[in-house]
């Protein structure tokens, strides 16, 4: 069925390349429903093909890489442009230092081919509860700044999140950058389950960010995806872990209580059932890890 | 719309409508048959091109977004006569069986080639696990660029 349908061409639309923000800001002016904006295009293409979505104009944002691209630190934050790349982000000796966990989950999003042009603020914009760099950017307390002609205002991570491929982005704006806090004591991971290790949507994947000293947690979030309507902070299971004693048995109950946190449905990927155990599973694999590293170093 | 752009180190200046992918553009009108479409949805990498350097299924590029920009098909990373490293090594090592994945898989290895010379075995295997094939298997594939990397 799907592949009778591809041989008929996508539908035509006018496609338009600003060169500077108020070209963007002009051509986003009004349009609603009717306008798609592209980045990398490996959602957008798709859902041009399967007629998911059917715009009159598509904008590109390619050209506004000075403006929207880049991965720098300045004054104690980390900044990711909306349209750094998964490559970039993968390569980017910053996130390595300031966001291991957004590494991680960076070098594992779909294949090389994606990654080359797939890009942060798209995978965010398009708002699948699966989408693989929000857990590490809501445990490591991100915020995004979204742009329009009125302005920039700045949104925790998960308000950009309205539901199942649903944005909280107001007609007229983009997503312009995350920013993080530039602070290399905070230990992060990301980890994931999926019926393979290429190019598949996750089951379930889980990020955990925080310190520990004098063997104990110090401020931390954990943070997972798809067991929700759209990626979550685990709240029970983050404060439980903050203040505690770093240990296994912690480990354990912290990894519970996201069990608890979760609210997965069952679908092609998975059960609910199995999607809680392996919240339960994996949350407890990240913390007993970031305890037996915070050891070693 | 009018695209200019660099395909296998021309200029190359042409109408283009907005609702092509670059690998239906790529392979009907510009003459790079090598670009295969597979399944048309960034799965398989039979239209794995190179976009400014960097590997991509150019059946979810817009035509129209390599404005200004550089592509190279398998066609423009060797020629019969003076083939590049890795292609020489398909022939050299069996890598071939029906054909429909290889030019895809040569561009990627042609980049990891380049870009990642110290790449392990397993993440040789993570950087072409966009590339399928669906007769060989992938061994002599990953012979082909480590004999290639062996005589420089």
């Amino acid at each position: 069925m799907r592949s009778f349908q591809y041989l008929a061409p996508i539908p035509h639309f006018e496609y338009l390349c600003p060169r500077t923000l108020s070209e963007l800001f002009e051509a986003l002016d009004g349009r609603g429903k009717e306008l798609q904006v592209i980045a990398g295009g490996t959602d957008l293409v798709i859902a041009l093909k399967e007629r998911m979505v059917t715009p009159k104009v598509v904008v590109d944002l390619r050209r506004l890489r000075r403006e929207l691209g880049g991965i720098k630190v300045e004054g104690g934050v980390l900044r990711l442009g909306a349209l750094a790349t998964f490559s970039e982000m993968e390569s980017s000796p910053f996130v390595a230092r300031y966001a291991e966990a957004l590494r991680q989950a960076a070098a594992n999003v779909g294949t090389l081919q994606i990654r080359s042009i797939a890009t942060l603020g798209g995978n965010l914009a398009t708002a699948s509860p699966a989408a693989d760099s929000a857990p590490p950017l809501i445990a490591l307390g991100a915020k995004v700044t979204l742009l329009s002609r009125s302005g920039a205002r700045a949104l925790p991570i998960q308000e950009v999140f309205a539901g199942p491929k649903r944005n909280g982005l107001h007609p007229g704006e983009i997503i312009s950058s995350v920013e993080l806090p530039a602070n290399s004591d905070v230990r992060s991971a990301w980890t994931r389950a999926a019926v393979r290790n290429e190019n598949v949507l996750s089951t379930v994947s889980v990020a955990v960010a925080g310190t520990i000293q004098n063997d104990r947690f110090g401020p931390c979030r954990v943070a997972l995806g798809a067991v929700a309507p759209t990626p979550i902070l685990a709240e029970k299971a983050s404060g439980a872990m903050t203040g505690s004693k770093a240990t296994a048995e912690q480990a354990d109950r912290v990894a519970r209580l996201a069990a608890e946190d979760s609210k997965p449905i069952s679908d092609i990927r998975a059960s609910a059932h199995y999607r809680k155990h392996l919240v339960y599973v994996l949350t407890r694999r990240l913390i007993v890890q970031m305890i037996s590293e915070s050891m070693m170093t | 719309m009018k695209v200019r752009f660099k395909l296998n180190g021309v200029n190359k200046t042409d109408e283009i409508e907005p609702n092509q992918t670059l690998c239906d553009y790529l392979h009907d009108a510009a003459g790079t048959t090598s670009v295969k479409k597979g399944c048309d949805t960034g799965e398989c990498g039979a239209c794995t091109v190179l976009l400014d350097d960097m590997p991509v299924t150019s059946c979810l590029v817009l035509a129209p977004q390599v404005d200004g920009r550089e592509v190279v098909t398998s066609e423009g990373l060797g020629t019969r006569s003076a083939p590049h490293p890795v292609q020489s090594e398909f022939v050299e090592q069996d890598a071939v069986q029906c054909g429909y994945c290889i030019p895809g898989m040569i561009v990627t290895l042609s980049w990891i080639f380049a870009h990642a010379p110290e790449a392990s075995d397993a993440e040789i295997k993570r950087l072409m696990s966009g590339n399928l094939c669906r007769c060989t298997g992938y061994l002599q594939q990953v012979e082909a660029l480590k004999t290639a990397r062996k005589k420089g």
